[in-house]
């Protein structure tokens, strides 16, 4: 009989998180099925290592073979892992999968896991996140002025620049600090998600999003763990997270969907947004300034930054032609 | 397996007297080191530096020190004695203030640890110098305090919101009637147990010879700064001026002020009550430290697994399946705690739940209703840990033990309610 | 013996010097909230390195008073015949207890602590949030720290212990606190 492989598997999200939880589960499936039974996925979720936002250092340091999280919750231990979740004004979600497997990015991105003796892969897309709850409506950046908004991150640094007060609030606290005004707004990821917080019960303007416009979660493996494996098991799973982050997005697409049916019908208080040209203006250029920021004195964050520009001004030519050409074509036979 | 010997092993552990946080911590050490080797307790820095971020039970020590600083200051007793006096020559009085007190408090956060030891600071030596039954007074105590779970905001709830994918803001809701509910047949328990036996809960005697109406003018005066108190930690969460963590915070910076205004405040008073907010709050981190290690070594040992597997083996129809998952939930509440229980074993029972087609609010109801008595259900509930970490030697364990039950036996009754007859609590199965 | 008197009193003083940590902690955290509701509602001001200041110090009055309440006696034991015993059975179960739950406990966290601050301290890890605190290791360095604390406080329950057995001395002192009183 040939050798059995079991990775133990730490993911961010507690157990039968929707979505997000199914990716882990539908990968750790298909590479059993696919190996029939030689390598084995087991899961633990936050609930059972307790450490979600420890995932990093527990598959560095080999105590879990696998990760499930996103590259941007490491920003505050390796600066650069924040480029590969999503970028404000960045790219779709299918010019950034181009990106990562046609133009460099998963070169790049090893690069920067490779010193943590670590492999990282895309895991998951939540296609366009949503630019949040807000109590009240932004007309002007006036509005932005010292507006409590519960942020986090490189897109709170970017509020942050044009006057927003980015607040941290726990979790728990998050629906009763809105829906008493301890907080004037949320961001969270997207309907099917958000639903389940309720905030659609307690705050009336919902955000078209910006800063988020696809945020891609990882697998995360340690490099021994990897090593470990004959060649054919490491193709097995290779497709087996290929294949889990492309599902994650398509079913992303299903349950925002729905969701987003659900909350029109039974919130009709819920209004969608976008922000003034004023604000966005203003985003980009803070956007900038941060950016430059970063890539200042750092040559690997130059590259990265470069690299994801050019390929996005390349693809969005096509996109403009394409994908916005066909959407601007149905809007207007629409009207 | 291993997992169900470490708890017999540390139930009998426990019996020796050794502080129960290391005893906790201790065998789960013992037992981890023996099963995985010692490199399971690579995790635990992860879980403590959890507990670090955590700044809901931040709380805790807020509410301890705001607790301390009335004691101190004899504003407690004051209020306390002058809500016993405005129920006039009832027995009972001071009872029934700790319970409105506890509601209160409840409706204001939902962190047990912060309301029970604020209330063993603050009413436990109030009732036991008024001539209370000790295992009456602990037994209020500790059902009032851990009310916060039920009544919302309610962390238990936002928990069973996230793992059922519920909207919080329907658990809120439906929990208001419940909880209600609940309150009202705790005062009606003392009520009726001091018409019976007026000797557990006397009542407070009358000072000089005040008529009723002088009495009540005083109670009124003494009655006000503390509730100023309440007002600012209520008003603040109620108005968005702080979240509940923060309001403990400014409950505690207000006490501080009475003690000014009082003219009792010095530097030593809020010393003295910052060393013995330290204290308090080690005993209840300690506890929460042990008892994180126990779960780690039980869940990493295959504990777990061998739960989910008894759990999947219930019955598959209505009544049978929810009377085994309800009494499942109620053992094992003796046993470990609230969040595991609510991410380990309500994940498997919903997906049952669901397929019979009961009301999922309903359902999560009575799970929030039952995790709420497994604070109280000796010998592991925690609600009893705090409350012995509070009180003078005088009180025993076992005074805490005998004292819950009648207050267990209500919650059962709610729970039993709620169970056949939800219409009464405005919902359907 | 006079050796483990004066060990004893050492070890004590350390862990009041960590119960005076942790209260000077606690009294910090609590106007560091205070000020925080303050300058959020009034000055419609946040920030997030202030926030984070919050459970720094908060995870200081545990992680501090943990080892003082151990040698103020003030964590919670199981009564149920733990009172009815003479000084010198209390005394052996304390020793006992320390030697083999508290030591090892606190050792094993010592150790993995450890290799957990190094690791922070080596990645320069700092908040990811805007105008978050940077250098997590020294919050992180705190639990080895205290988990040594932990170590010196059981240390000091087998030198209390000792003084009971064989000098004689009883629990009922004040070095026994019996709760918060
Ligand atoms: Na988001
Ligand atoms: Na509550």
């Amino acid at each position: 009989a040939q050798e059995k492989f079991t990775l133990k598997m730490a993911e961010t999200w507690g157990p039968n998180f929707p979505i997000f939880g199914d990716t882990t589960k539908s990968m750790a499936e298909m590479v059993e099925k696919m190996s029939d039974g030689r390598l084995t996925i087991r899961i633990d979720s936050a609930n059972k290592h307790k450490a979600p936002l420890g995932v990093f250092d527990m598959v560095k340091a080999g105590q879990y073979d696998m990760g499930h999280s996103a590259s941007y919750y490491w920003k505050g231990k390796v600066p650069n892992t924040l480029f590969f979740t999503s970028m404000p004004f960045g790219m779709t979600a299918d010019e950034q999968y181009a990106w990562f497997y046609h133009g460099g990015g998963m070169e790049l991105m090893q690069e920067v896991y490779e010193p943590h003796n670590m492999l990282s892969f895309p895991g998951g897309n939540t296609g366009v996140q949503m630019g949040g709850w807000f109590n009240k409506e932004i007309n002007s950046l006036e509005d932005l002025q010292g507006l409590k908004m519960r942020i986090p991150g490189f897109q709170g640094e970017v509020f942050a620049e044009v006057g927003v007060n980015p607040t941290n609030i726990a979790p728990g606290e998050l629906y009763t600090a809105l829906e008493r005004g301890t907080i004037d707004a949320v961001e969270w990821v997207g309907p099917a998600l958000d639903l389940r917080l309720g905030f659609q019960q307690i705050a009336d303007y919902y955000y078209t999003g910006w800063h988020e416009p696809a945020t891609e979660l990882q697998f995360l493996i340690n490099q021994k763990a990897w090593d470990k494996l004959p060649a054919d098991l490491q193709e097995i799973l290779r497709v087996a997270m290929r294949t889990a982050a492309y599902d994650m997005l398509i079913h992303s697409t299903h349950e925002n969907s729905k969701a987003w049916a659900t909350i029109q019908e039974k919130h009709p208080n819920v209004q969608i947004k976008k922000f003034p040209d004023e604000v966005l203006n203003a985003m980009v250029k803070a956007n900038a300034k941060l950016l430059a920021e970063a890539a200042e004195g750092n040559p690997e964050a130059a590259k990265i930054i470069e690299s994801q520009e050019k390929y996005l001004r390349n693809a969005r030519n096509y996109t403009d032609i394409s994908l916005r050409a066909y959407l601007n074509t149905m809007a207007e036979i629409e009207d | 397996m291993i997992g169900i010997v470490m708890f017999v092993v540390a139930l009998l552990m426990l019996m020796f007297g050794f502080p129960v946080a290391f005893t906790f911590g201790g065998l789960a050490l013992l037992f981890g080191v023996f099963a995985e080797g010692m490199d399971l307790f690579a995790f635990m820095p992860f879980r403590i530096m959890s507990i670090m971020q955590n700044t809901v039970l931040m709380a805790i020590p807020l509410f301890i020190f705001m607790g301390i600083v009335l004691q101190k200051t004899k504003l407690a007793e004051q209020l306390l004695e002058s809500m016993g006096r405005l129920f006039g020559g009832l027995p009972g009085g001071l009872a029934m203030s700790t319970i409105i007190v506890g509601a209160l408090l409840a409706a204001s956060t939902g962190v047990v640890g912060a309301s029970v030891v604020a209330m063993g600071l603050i009413s436990l030596p109030v009732m036991l110098a008024h001539g209370y039954d000790k295992k009456l007074s602990c037994g209020t105590i500790c059902a009032s305090g851990t009310l916060g779970q039920i009544v919302p905001p309610s962390i238990i709830l936002i928990i069973l919101g996230d793992v059922l994918g519920l909207p919080v803001g329907d658990l809120f809701r439906a929990a208001v009637i419940p909880g209600a509910v609940l309150i009202g047949l705790y005062l009606g328990y003392i009520i009726i147990l001091t018409l019976l036996k007026p000797n557990m809960a006397p009542p407070m005697k009358r000072i000089n010879d005040d008529t009723r109406s002088q009495e009540i003018v005083k109670a009124l005066i003494a009655i006000i700064p503390p509730l100023a108190l309440i007002a600012i930690v209520l008003g603040s969460i109620f108005t968005g001026i702080a979240t509940p963590t923060e309001s403990a915070a400014l409950g505690g910076v207000g006490a501080l002020g009475l003690a000014v205004a009082y003219r009792q405040f010095s530097f030593k008073l809020m010393w003295q009550s910052a060393q013995d907010t330290v204290k308090v709050t080690a005993m209840v981190f300690a506890i929460l430290l042990g008892a994180t290690a126990f779960s780690m070594t039980f869940s990493y040992t295959g504990g777990d697994y061998i739960l989910e597997e008894f759990l999947l083996s219930l019955p598959g129809e209505k009544w049978g399946f929810l009377i085994f998952a309800m009494l499942v939930i109620l053992i094992l509440g003796f046993f470990i705690d609230f969040v595991e229980i609510s991410f380990i074993i309500v994940p498997i029972l919903a997906p049952v739940a669901e397929a019979l087609g009961l009301n999922m609010l309903w359902f999560a109801i009575l799970i929030a209703m039952n995790l709420q008595t497994s604070f109280l259900t000796p010998p592991f509930g925690f609600a009893l840990f705090y409350l012995k970490g509070v009180s003078p030697p005088a009180v025993r364990t076992t005074d805490i033990y005998t004292g819950v039950m009648p207050f267990i036996g209500l919650q059962i009754l709610v729970l039993v309610m709620l169970f056949i007859f939800p219409g009464w609590f405005g919902m359907s199965s | 013996m006079r050796w483990v008197i004066a060990l004893d009193n050492l070890l004590a003083r350390i862990s009041y010097l960590c119960g005076w940590v942790a209260s000077a902690a606690f009294v910090l955290m609590i106007f560091n909230v205070f000020y925080n509701v303050l300058a959020r509602y009034v000055f419609s001001e946040v920030s997030i390195g202030m926030q984070e200041m919050e459970w720094h110090l908060y995870a200081a009055v545990f992680l501090l008073g943990i080892p003082y309440a151990l040698r103020t006696d003030g964590h919670v034991r199981v009564d149920v015949f733990y009172d009815r015993w003479t000084d010198a059975t209390k005394a052996w179960i304390n020793m006992i207890g320390a030697i083999i739950l508290v030591i090892p406990f606190s050792y094993l966290l010592i150790h993995y602590g450890y290799s957990f601050t190094v690791e922070s301290y080596a990645l320069g890890e700092g908040s990811g949030d805007p105008g978050g605190l940077a250098y997590r290791w020294i919050i992180k360095s705190l639990l080895p720290v205290s988990a040594f604390f932990l170590a010196t406080s059981g240390l000091g329950m087998v030198t209390q212990a000792i003084r009971v057995l064989k000098l004689g001395e009883s629990y009922t002192s004040d070095k026994s606190a019996g709760g918060l009183a």
